[in-house]
């Protein structure tokens, strides 16, 4: 085949060969190494390096952890290698590279030489690239969260405003007149407005403080919280939470205990704005170290790649960060009239 | 006072072709009172019925502490999506058009009563008219202001 090429374009493909910023494998039959290029010696551990001129089977696999699927970030399922059928023209691998671990690159793995069986698997720095697109996000998600912490702000200021400062300023009037009042029975009944007016303001304050954060939390755990909580949301929404708990009142690290509590109120405010039920089940238990949360509802459900959001759209998000923060998973399960399946594990 | 409120209720829906009336009146409790659904009348579910109002909060709350009447003539273009969750009856009882009114007795509002529709602005402002108009009549024993 060379016979046939122009010395130039021969001299070009060496140069790029030698010279080229991208890794370039060349693989043989039973996908042994053929040949490989100074860019990629570079990222190679000496170790791997050595198996893999000695040509043993696979032995890409030293170094690589896997690609990205549509179905996974890094998986090793239907491999490029042994599935070469497929369009592997494009895709991202990662690499144990020499001193700089395990990085992303881009990839293209194709065969040139049918006959032979000969394939090269080019490879291509991805980090700058990972590291904006990263930025990026990071930046739009700032964006997310300052608003709504923003919203938060305004909301409790107005609840500030409007219910506590109002109830106050209205019991402070009370007591104005009630200086001028000359007839005990007119004063006695002042005093009763004052009384429930007062009350009201408590009842508010506590409500306040509650929703906010509730101390049964941090005095009496999960458990308590959540029997106070889902009396609360039947009182306010008339939602019914058929409750179940398997942790006989064990208390657990109060990070834990709060993202459990968090993850559980905002599935439960989804369930409110979106599943459109009159009751929801929370199973709460613990299996081997492993605290676990469900929380079913047999409403609406939703078409998971497909969502339409009733607010910031930061619901989901935000119990997934919440489930990291405490190395535990998450997950939704749910499809358009069957309901919807939320489950969280955190290892204890 | 021997009112019976739910025919009272069914009479006005029947009246204006009303989709849904109910009625809230406060009840006594320790102190304080509660304002609670009593009565409904083309209701979908239950719901209303574990609902403790709190005053200033939904529908009912913030008419019975103003003791302002409310009009919402379209739901969907008024309520914004991300605070419906905040008014459960409207949502569960899926109103798209509706009017709540405080019931005074003694100068006190003493209950609340929504008037709702599933159609989108079917409570025009001649009907919200008509029905504050006639509700001391509707209503007996109780006065809109």
């Amino acid at each position: 085949m060379i016979n046939h090429m122009p010395s130039q374009l021969i001299d070009c493909l060496l140069g790029m060969y030698e010279y080229s910023s991208e890794a370039i494998f060349f693989f043989g039959k039973d996908n042994k190494l053929l040949n490989l290029n100074p860019a990629a010696k570079e990222i190679l551990e000496a170790g791997v390096l050595e198996e893999m001129l000695q040509g043993r089977e696979k032995s890409i696999c030293l170094s690589c952890k896997g690609y990205t699927s549509t179905e996974e970030l890094v998986t090793c399922q239907s491999c490029y290698f042994l599935n070469p059928r497929q369009d592997f023209s494009s895709f991202q691998i990662y690499l144990e590279t020499k001193g700089k671990g395990v990085l992303p690159y881009v990839a293209s793995f194709h065969t040139i030489d049918q006959a032979e069986d000969t394939k090269v698997l080019i490879l291509r720095n991805l980090t700058k690239q990972l590291e904006t697109q990263e930025l990026l996000f990071h930046n739009t998600t700032i964006k997310h969260i300052i608003k709504a912490q923003e919203d938060e702000r305004k909301r409790i200021s107005r609840e500030l405003h409007d219910g506590v400062a109002q109830e106050i300023l209205s019991s402070l009037v009370d007591i104005r007149v009630m200086k001028y009042l000359q007839d005990p029975a007119d004063v006695s009944q002042k005093m009763k407005h004052i009384e429930t007016s007062l009350t009201r303001l408590l009842d508010e304050i506590r409500n306040m403080s509650v929703e906010l954060r509730p101390s049964s939390l941090d005095d009496l755990g999960i458990e308590a919280a959540f029997r106070s909580h889902f009396k609360w949301i039947e009182k306010n929404y008339g939602l019914i939470v058929h409750y179940s708990h398997k942790i006989q009142g064990k208390r657990f690290n109060n990070e834990i205990e709060t993202v459990v509590y968090r993850v559980c109120q905002e599935a439960i405010l989804n369930v409110l704005k979106y599943a459109d039920v009159d009751e929801i089940f929370v199973h709460l238990y613990e299996t081997e170290n492993t605290l676990m949360l469900d929380i079913i509802d047999q409403g609406n459900g939703f078409d998971m790649s497909n969502r339409e959001t009733k607010g910031t759209g930061l619901g989901l998000f935000g119990m997934k960060e919440r489930a990291e923060l405490v190395k535990g998973t998450f997950s939704i399960t749910s499809s358009i009239g069957n309901g919807t399946k939320v489950h969280l594990e955190v290892p204890v | 006072m021997d009112t019976n409120f739910q025919q009272i209720i069914t009479m006005i829906k029947e009246k204006y072709g009303l989709d849904l009336v109910m009625l809230a009146f406060i009840q006594p409790a320790q102190l304080d009172y509660v304002l609670t659904w009593q009565y409904a009348a083309g209701n979908i579910s239950d719901r209303f019925k574990r609902i403790v109002l709190q005053s200033g909060k939904g529908v009912a709350g913030s008419v019975f502490k103003s003791g302002k009447p409310m009009l919402v003539k379209n739901v969907t273009t008024e309520y914004p999506m991300k605070d419906l969750f905040n008014f459960p009856i409207v949502v569960s009882e899926k109103i798209k058009s509706f009017c709540a009114l405080p019931l005074y007795q003694n100068h006190k509002v003493q209950g609340v009563i929504l008037l709702g529709y599933r159609i989108e602005d079917a409570m025009t402002d001649v009907l919200y008219e008509t029905i504050k108009k006639n509700m001391s009549t509707d209503v007996p024993g109780f006065y809109e202001r």
